[in-house]
């Protein structure tokens, strides 16, 4: 009974662990059952399974080119973070630089501003200067958004890499360029990897920047939306569970090579 | 015959601390220097001015006759291996060792004939494909020792590259690092603090201590012929004996020292009757009887204290005029034990005048 009772806490922990475990895929898995639901409505039971709302989102000619613009805007996103996020992370790393942890607060803001704030401010800038609602002011807010959590990553990988590398390779004949290009970049590489995707699947997912800074052609989550608006059907389950299985295999293979290389 | 490396003048301070003081050093090519000296005394950042990581404040650096104060590192014909190797972790041995002939626009057949070679002369030929990560501490300081060779630099540089290696592997890497030395006959310039590692594998030893040198010569020489307490004390140990000059003849000086009279080689200084000077001595240099002896001078003393320490012992004698001096003898020569009495004495060649 005392054993017992000193393993309450233990217990009580792996206990309360399933049932958040079982409340966090459950949701995920009515959905995708849903989407193999024979019939336009959705209720249990599910009676005759089919395939065929799978058969209809692939050949969603709205769905394809939202997927593909989504994409798009991603990968416009992806390179443009990328970019200003290791140069961020390279200024703030460097020795004598003023005002470092000005940069490196102002680099993360975005990360800890609430979307919907982000959003409104980013509508009315744009207004401001004349940018046009549309591709160009989505990947502007996707970008702002993704930056942190490259600069983070990369500042992260680069405080742990030994000064001398770079030093050895500038003695071994390298000016600063090729030192950074066939060493440091290198070096960054996994972080660099974990960062970009991070930035395709914050980008893919983002709605709340998207409405209010988007244009007539919608992203996915905007069609998504649109239709759901037009009432829940199986069809919208479908398109949803194609989303997921993507974006999480994407995620686990990231994570499975960022393990890998660090190893 | 032309230095290989010159400092003149050389200057560096950071702001307030001077890391090297007005040093003025030239190395003869094919030699294995070494910079000797505490942390501190300013033999990295000799180093690191000769790489190019560090610029002097005042002063000129001379590679083979030319000024390189100017140069960034990647234009001088100088290769360092550093303290933790520095490694790149996304190449195999092969790419690591054939970077700096990769950039030095080499073509691939003549890059894999010259990483081959350098492999075969460290017998790591079966490695070349490995990754740093899979290699012993002593294959990654060989590794690094041929990618800095590799390039084929005038001088290489070596940064306290044997601390990280335990007492076995470092005094095996000694040996190798200093055939390598002769093999390639390059100028190998060698920091360490270890003075049995500079003993053991230079050429010339140079002393630095709070960024001047203090001393610079052959092993045996600084060993024999310390001008200096600090290198008196820094290479190996020494009875230091504090006294007046009473007369000097021939080289050898007599010194009052605490009421007796002790004989010392002037060591090239000049000393005049008068003279308050410091005597250095080394325990080894010490013999120790039990009867005194008829033929050469001795001081009457008492075994304080005796450390079998397998090759020889050590011996704390309190002498009869109130100093204490320590004596290294042979182990089995002597049955001597704590209390007994002694006479103490050396010959006069073995014990030095110190300069400063």
């Amino acid at each position: 009974m005392r054993t017992y009772f000193n393993d309450l806490p233990k217990t009580a922990l792996g206990a309360s662990y399933w049932i958040f475990a079982v409340y966090l895929v459950l949701p995920l898995a009515l959905m995708m059952a849903m989407s193999f639901k024979d019939a336009n409505f959705i209720a249990f039971p599910i009676g005759n399974w089919t395939l065929s709302w799978y058969g209809k989102v692939i050949q969603d000619k709205q769905f394809l080119e939202a997927s593909l613009y989504s994409i798009g805007i991603a990968l416009a996103t992806t390179i443009s973070a990328t970019i200003i996020g290791v140069w961020i992370a390279l200024l703030v790393s460097a020795e004598n630089i003023w005002g470092k942890a000005v940069i490196f607060a102002l680099a993360c803001l975005p990360a800890v501003v609430p979307g919907l704030i982000n959003a409104i401010s980013m509508r009315i800038f744009i207004r401001a200067v004349d940018i046009p609602t549309g591709t160009f002011a989505i990947i502007l807010a996707h970008t702002v958004h993704a930056v942190p959590f490259v600069v983070i990553m990369v500042l992260t990988r680069l405080r742990s890499m030994p000064a001398n590398l770079v030093d050895a390779a500038r003695d071994l004949g390298a000016d600063p360029f090729i030192a950074f290009l066939r060493v440091t970049i290198p070096y960054l590489m996994p972080a660099l990897f974990g960062g970009m995707i991070f930035c395709v699947l914050t980008s893919i997912d983002d709605f709340v920047r998207t409405f209010f800074l988007g244009g007539y052609q919608p992203t996915l989550p905007m069609l998504i939306f649109a239709k759901v608006q037009g009432g829940m059907s199986p069809e919208i389950n479908a398109m949803a569970t194609i989303v997921l299985v993507v974006t999480t295999a994407v995620g686990l293979y990231a994570e499975h090579f960022t393990r890998r290389s660090r190893s | 015959m032309q230095p290989v490396v010159h400092f003149k003048n050389v200057n560096k301070s950071y702001g307030a601390l001077t890391a090297v003081d007005d040093l003025d050093l030239a190395i003869a090519p094919g030699q294995f220097v070494t910079l000797l000296g505490p942390s501190g005394c300013g033999k990295s950042t000799t180093l690191r001015m000769l790489g190019g990581f560090d610029s002097p404040t005042s002063g000129e650096i001379y590679l083979e006759g030319k000024p390189i104060s100017h140069l960034p590192p990647n234009r001088r014909n100088v290769n360092i291996v550093f303290q933790d190797y520095a490694l790149f972790p996304h190449l195999t041995v092969g790419r690591n060792i054939a970077f700096g002939l990769e950039l030095k626009g080499m073509e691939s057949a003549a890059i894999h004939k010259r990483v081959s070679d350098l492999l075969a002369l460290v017998s790591l030929q079966d490695h070349a494909e490995r990754m740093p990560a899979q290699l012993s501490g002593g294959q990654r300081q060989r590794v690094a020792l041929m990618r800095a060779l590799a390039p084929d630099p005038n001088v290489l540089l070596l940064d306290e590259p044997l601390s990280a290696l335990d007492a076995k592997l470092r005094q095996q890497m000694q040996i190798e690092l200093k055939s390598i030395q002769k093999k390639t006959g390059k100028t190998f310039i060698f920091v360490t603090h270890d003075q049995e590692e500079a003993l053991t594998m230079s050429d010339v030893i140079v002393v630095m201590n709070k960024g001047r040198i203090e001393q610079m010569g052959g092993p045996d020489e600084l060993y024999a012929r310390p001008r200096s307490r600090f290198v008196a004390n820094f290479i190996g140990q020494s009875n230091f004996l504090e006294g007046t000059v009473a007369s000097v003849s021939g080289g050898i000086a007599s010194v009052e020292w605490r009421g007796n009279a002790v004989n010392a080689d002037v060591n090239g200084t000049a000393p005049i009757p008068g003279d308050h000077v410091t005597v250095a001595l080394r325990p080894e240099a010490v013999f120790c009887l039990s009867r005194k002896p008829e033929d050469r001078q001795s001081l009457k003393g008492r075994i304080d204290q005796r450390v079998f320490k397998g090759a020889h012992t050590s011996l704390t004698v309190k002498l009869d005029n109130g100093s204490t001096l320590e004596a290294q003898i042979d182990p089995v020569a002597l049955s001597h034990i704590e209390g007994d009495d002694v006479w103490v004495g050396w010959r006069d060649r073995d014990a030095v005048l110190l300069a400063k």
